[in-house]
């Protein structure tokens, strides 16, 4: 699992890019919550080269949101692949989520909750 | 005609990914559709991720066997471990996953989400303890006709 980051106006993009399974979760939940803790709590995780994970990998998720949401932030998701979007379905969490498909949307939804916090 | 293989891992989670690429590949002998597959790959990385946790607390060292059966039809996955049962009657117990609410972060994580994924992707799931082996049995109809000929 390779992950890249960019600062788009204080807007975290974090990039994930293999697998996210119980082998990778605690590395990247870690390198995840620090990104959180260093940044205003808004994040995008853009997961479209994502093309597995599992129920560790979708707790990694919860983590971060539950993180970004202490600091009065948000993580919404940009880009889920197949796999992805029918594990979050399943798992019924596309009602806890903000999910995008649009970058710029998704940057418009943390500007949004920005001004409004 | 049944095919089956046999497959046996270390109870280490980077060990995962070489049963899920050998049977990424099986399915792709059969006329399996890439959602089908998938949700044959989440159940049978569940239910390795059980094994290591749960059965082995997480040490490495012991034994995971696989062995799917690939019938014309059906497609079988039997998970066995040697390591702490699991109470067959959670397989019961849990139904469906609780209503997540946005509002209130308590209700994002649950425990036992493993079993349900398992439960939702397999058409039949059954736990048994026998002499200290552990086998999790779990099966689907293969849709679309016959597998592909060898």
């Amino acid at each position: 699992m390779v992950l890249t980051h960019c600062s788009l106006e204080g807007i975290d993009l974090v990039t994930l890019n293999g697998r996210l399974v119980m082998a990778d979760a605690p590395p990247v939940r870690q390198q995840l919550l620090d990104r959180i803790a260093q940044g205003n709590g808004r994040m995008i995780l853009d997961l479209g080269q994502v093309g597995f994970m599992d129920s560790s990998g979708l707790s990694v998720l919860v983590s971060v949101f539950k993180a970004a949401r202490l600091k009065q932030g948000d993580v919404v998701l940009l880009n889920l692949t197949p796999a992805v979007r029918s594990l979050i379905e399943l798992t019924r969490l596309q009602q806890v989520f903000a999910i995008f498909e649009d970058e710029t949307a998704a940057v418009a939804r943390l500007r949004q909750a920005d001004a409004a916090g | 005609m049944i095919r089956t293989l046999h497959l046996k891992i270390d109870s280490r989670s980077e060990c995962i990914e070489l049963v899920s690429n050998a049977v990424r590949g099986l399915c792709r002998l059969t006329r399996l559709t890439t959602p089908d597959l998938a949700g044959i790959e989440l159940a049978l990385v569940e239910a390795i991720n059980n094994a290591i946790e749960h059965a082995y607390h997480g040490e490495p060292g012991h034994p995971v066997m696989v062995t799917i059966d690939l019938a014309q039809d059906r497609l079988s996955v039997r998970i066995h471990d040697r390591g702490t049962p699991m109470d067959p009657r959670q397989l019961d117990q849990i139904s469906e996953l609780a209503e997540p609410d946005p509002a209130d972060p308590n209700t994002w994580s649950h425990r036992g989400r493993g079993l349900i994924l398992i439960k939702s992707c397999m058409e039949t799931v059954e736990y048994r303890t026998d002499q200290g082996l552990n086998t999790l049995i779990m099966s689907r109809p293969i849709h679309g006709g016959s597998p592909k000929p060898a």
